[in-house]
């Protein structure tokens, strides 16, 4: 058996105890459970036992003797919701049981067996869905005789369609797993797949489903004793609210008679409910997060950078910092004191190998971060303006007409309900609300042409594009506004040669002719060496070097921009084999204590391991954080760094 | 075109499973005890001839199949019968004719009876369900996007509280704080002897009778909308495309009205199209209740009195209307998504 399949079914067993919902609703189960169990015990009245009733002890309200007051016909209403416990939970068990048995097999079966199989009863369980449960309960449990048994049956027997459905397709969904294919390769019998393969991972979607089915048949159970279809020889928490509804409980104001009953419906119910969603949670970890959410504001601080801008930078980082903060976890530092600056026209490569924080430091820029993020220091300072402290209004107004962001991925960022040519109106109607509507719909045009897209193609959805075309109409999304920066996060990966050469030529002529800035992150040195002007190159968050793009490709300085170089094919040389850096980048979350590269670094000495170097001037407009290096200034010259 | 072929499938799907009904409906209460041909025909008040001629009008002297005279297979009927003179066949053949049968009980027609308490039923339906909708809606959204905050586990808490009551019982609750506090009536459709009164009198007094069992509807459903539109909404803030939206500088309400909520209508509305089949079901609790002259309440006093056509229409309506809600539901996300009414 595969371990990814089944670590997701172990983590969901694993995660159970941990989940605080399910845990509320276990106990509360648990309780109505022990109060059923012991009623005799627990219970100050017997039910059952025969009372004379008297006008004095009907509908007497709530006092020392009866906690919870006597009903219709003097008996006290504590006791029958002790015993009122054991029919619900009865019913709900045995009748779930007879549920989820007949609909786990259907399902399981027509899931497995498909073709004429699946078709037949899937068709049988469509039949037995569109026929609504409760009157078809009403019809068969009135018609045949309102006895526990029968009350249990009816409920069971109607109550299946869902969990076929579910297991139906879940079924399917494990069937075609890898897994699944090998073990019938080697020649596994279909009971055995089914057992040993299929069931285990339909299992914990069974268990989830059964909390609801057990809920639905206690909700069920108690309509029809209110209905009056109720064993008469048993006391239900629906049966007490029939007598007290036919019984004039209302116009004699014994709202207690009403409460009570209800009450312990709703107590059962309510566990299943949060039983069931702490358990669904548990088998979906859902996204904590999503875009909207508040974020942390940005903690913002005046910082020297260590390499200070030229007088024309249009944007300027300094020092900036993003942690990612996880409940009872400690923060993940993903990009630490990062600067850099940006000319107009310049064309910087942000390059270092995945999950080294490329993105999360393209997405702070605007602080586009997930509610995870936080920006703990720095500066994001554009045309002087520090945009880490602009209210989000103002900030609004930034976004995309001064910077805008071509975002990694195409398919999934573009909206796939609004036509392509609309969702770049919409970046021009926020930013110019004063042009018309033909000017809109001109500009869209001419930006979709400029890319390649014929205009009319703009009014299509992103799924009727191929994969290059959805890159390139991000892009000329993001020129619709005529930004001054934009950030491309690896636009080119999904293109092909031609049009990756295209989208390069073009924005290339935008730099020249409209002056504007691009920060391009990509793997791809080579693209780096065409158009770039600098390169900042990342490893574990941090900068490992930044310089321009001759300096960084002739005399790099950092051992991990020299292994990247070694790496990366050069047709310009007849160089010796290429040299992968071996391991894998520090994962975020367990960062060494030293350097970052120094358990890869095929230089590293015992300081690299123990102290983070800081970032060095070597030379004119040339950083590096090496221990390694010297700096170009005599001692003391290095720009003082925070630890 | 593809969308075309895609809802003609889904519409023959819909006619068979119809057509699997029927025959499952007409079997099932030929099945249970209490013999139909027999039961509730034997009214004194009737004349032998007119008991005659509603036999021969819906085959009640002929076997139910070929063969069989009931579906005990031990009394044999005779057997030489075209299968066009079975019980069977001319209940099909009075159906495709619009007529559903007499009741037993009150001698009406079952369909005009149907009629008038599925009206009853769509107008305390109406109401309730668009409340529920709007507000479930709203709430999810808010929800949603006020995620993990008090606000988000108020409304999660509340509504799976509310989910969590049995359906009467709220009605109950509310009919004895309604009843006793707020003056309303205690169920009906009407105060008696208002006929005479004016229009608008009427109207008001017909209003006052829906505030309770509306409110009961409202929270049940609010509940259940509020929590599948919460956990639809977060799905769709979390996309890459809502941050697109919000790169481009649109404001929070901006990006939640032309992007969230759009993409997150189209599974919401699918199941509340689903969900509205139910409801017609689902009235039956409430009916009960605020003693409703509805559909439900026919279901429920027909199977006290053995009124086997009005069962049987009234389940053929149930299904019918699921299965319709199922159409609706496939036509508007045909409708609503361009992935795929769209060509690729």
């Amino acid at each position: 058996m595969s371990a990814g399949s089944n670590a997701a079914a172990a983590t969901f067993w694993r995660q159970l105890p941990r989940n605080r919902l399910a845990l509320a609703g276990a106990g509360m189960l648990l309780f109505a459970l022990g109060l059923a169990v012991f009623a005799p015990l627990l219970a100050p009245e017997d039910p059952r036992r025969a009372l004379l009733a008297t006008t004095y002890s009907i509908y007497a309200a709530p006092n020392a003797q009866h906690w919870l007051g006597t009903d219709d016909a003097g008996r006290d209403v504590l006791s029958n919701l002790i015993f009122g416990a054991r029919v619900s939970l009865t019913v709900g068990f045995f009748a779930s049981f007879i549920s989820i048995a007949i609909g786990g097999s259907i399902g399981m079966a027509a899931g497995f067996a498909g073709g004429a199989t699946d078709r037949a009863l899937m068709r049988f369980t469509d039949v037995v869905l569109v026929i609504p449960d409760l009157p078809l309960a009403i019809v068969l449990v009135a018609l045949t005789k309102p006895s526990l048994f029968n009350i249990i049956l009816v409920i069971g027997l109607v109550g299946w369609t869902g969990t076929a459905r579910l297991v139906r397709a879940q079924t399917l969904a494990v069937k075609e797993r890898k897994f699944v294919h090998r073990a019938r390769a080697v020649g596994a019998s279909d009971l055995r797949l089914i057992t040993r393969h299929i069931f285990p991972l339909v299992l914990p979607l069974l268990v989830v489903n059964t909390v609801l089915v057990i809920s639905l048949a206690i909700l069920e159970e108690s309509a029809l004793s209110f209905l009056g279809l109720s064993d008469p020889t048993t006391v239900s928490w629906g049966q007490m609210l029939n007598y007290a509804f036919s019984r004039g409980a209302t116009s004699s104001g014994a709202w207690w008679a009403l409460l009570a009953p209800g009450a312990g419906i709703v107590w059962v119910v309510l566990g299943c409910t949060l039983l069931g969603y702490g358990l669904e949670q548990a088998l979906n970890p859902r996204v904590k997060s999503h875009h909207l959410m508040r974020p942390a504001a940005p903690q913002t601080s005046a910082m020297q950078s260590a390499s200070p801008a030229p007088a024309d930078a249009l944007l300027e980082v300094r020092g900036l910092s993003v942690d990612f903060v996880a409940q009872q976890q400690p923060a993940v530092h993903a990009v630490q004191d990062v600067s850099f600056s940006l000319r107009p026209g310049e064309i910087m490569g942000l390059v270092g190998e995945s999950g080294c924080g490329k993105t999360t430091l393209s997405l702070s820029l605007l602080r586009l971060l997930p509610a995870a993020g936080r920006i703990t220091g720095g500066q994001v300072l554009y045309h002087g303006r520090n945009l880490l402290a602009l209210p989000e209004a103002q900030l609004a107004a930034v976004r995309w007409k001064e910077i805008a962001i071509v975002f990694q991925g195409a398919m999934n960022a573009l909206n796939p309900l609004l036509p392509v040519g609309r969702q770049i109106a919409e970046a021009v109607e926020r930013h110019e609300p004063a042009a018309t509507a033909a000017a809109v719909a001109q500009r869209v045009g001419a930006l979709l042409e400029q890319v390649g897209i014929p205009a009319a193609r703009g009014r299509q959805f992103a799924h009727q594009y191929s994969g290059g075309m959805r890159q390139r109409a991000m892009i000329a999304m993001a020129l619709a506004c005529n930004p001054k920066v934009i950030i491309c996060d690896e636009p080119t990966t999904a293109l092909d040669v031609i049009i990756q050469a295209q989208i390069l030529e073009l924005l290339n002529a935008l730099r020249r002719q409209l002056g504007l800035a691009v920060i391009f992150v990509t793997h791809d040195l080579g693209v780096v060496a065409e158009i770039c002007d600098t390169v900042l190159v990342m490893y574990g968050g941090v900068v490992a070097e930044y310089a321009s793009v001759d300096t960084v490709f002739n005399q790099p300085q950092h051992p991990y921009t020299r292994a990247l170089l070694a790496a990366f094919p050069d047709f310009s040389r007849r160089h010796n084999a290429l040299v992968s850096i071996p391991g894998q980048p520090p994962r975020l979350h367990a960062l060494p204590p030293g350097c970052r590269f120094a358990p890869r670094c095929s230089s590293a000495q015992a300081l690299c391991h123990t102290q983070q170097p800081q970032l060095l001037r070597v030379g004119a407009e040339h950083y590096a954080s090496c221990h390694l290096l010297q700096p170009m200034l005599p001692a003391g010259s290095p720009l003082p760094q925070p630890a | 075109m593809q969308a075309g072929r895609l809802l003609l499938r889904k519409a023959w799907s819909a006619l068979l499973t119809i057509g699997f009904v029927l025959v499952l409906n007409f079997f099932l209460f030929r099945v249970l005890p209490g013999d139909p041909a027999r039961a509730g025909i034997k009214d004194p008040r009737m004349t032998r001839a007119a008991q005659a001629a509603i036999h021969a009008r819906f085959g009640l002297d002929k076997p139910v199949l070929n063969c069989l005279a009931s579906l005990n297979p031990l009394r044999r009927g005779p057997c030489l019968v075209s299968p066009l003179q079975t019980q069977f066949f001319i209940y099909i053949n009075n159906l495709l004719h619009g007529e559903l049968g007499i009741s037993f009980h009150t001698k009406i027609p079952v369909g005009e009876l149907l009629r008038a308490r599925l009206w009853n039923t769509a107008v305390l339906l109406s109401a309730g369900q668009t409340l529920a909708i709007v507000l479930g809606v709203a709430g999810g959204v808010l929800a949603a996007w006020q995620a993990h905050t008090r606000i988000d586990y108020a409304a999660l808490l509340t509504s799976l509280v509310a989910w969590s009551m049995p359906t009467f019982w709220l009605g109950l609750i509310l009919l004895f704080w309604g009843s006793r506090y707020a003056g309303l009536p205690i169920g009906g459709q009407l105060t008696p002897g208002l006929a005479g009164a004016s229009t608008g009198a009427q109207l008001r007094d017909a209003a006052r009778h829906l505030v309770l069992p509306t409110l009961a509807q409202t929270i049940i459903y609010l509940a259940e909308y509020l929590l599948i539109m919460r956990s639809t909404m977060l799905d769709v803030l979390a996309e890459d495309y809502i941050l697109t939206a919000k790169a481009k500088g649109l404001s929070t309400f901006q990006v939640l009205k032309d992007h969230a909520l759009r993409n997150a209508a189209l599974p919401i509305i699918t199941i509340v199209a689903l969900n509205l089949g139910f409801t017609v079901a689902g009235a039956i609790q409430i009916e009960a209740v605020f003693s409703w002259p509805g559909l439900g309440q026919a279901i429920f006093e027909s199977v006290a009195r053995r009124d086997y056509p009005v069962l049987q229409g009234a389940f053929l309506l149930l299904a019918v209307s699921v299965i319709a809600a199922n159409l609706l539901a496939d036509l508007l996300y045909t409708w609503l998504d361009p992935r795929v009414h769209a060509a690729p």
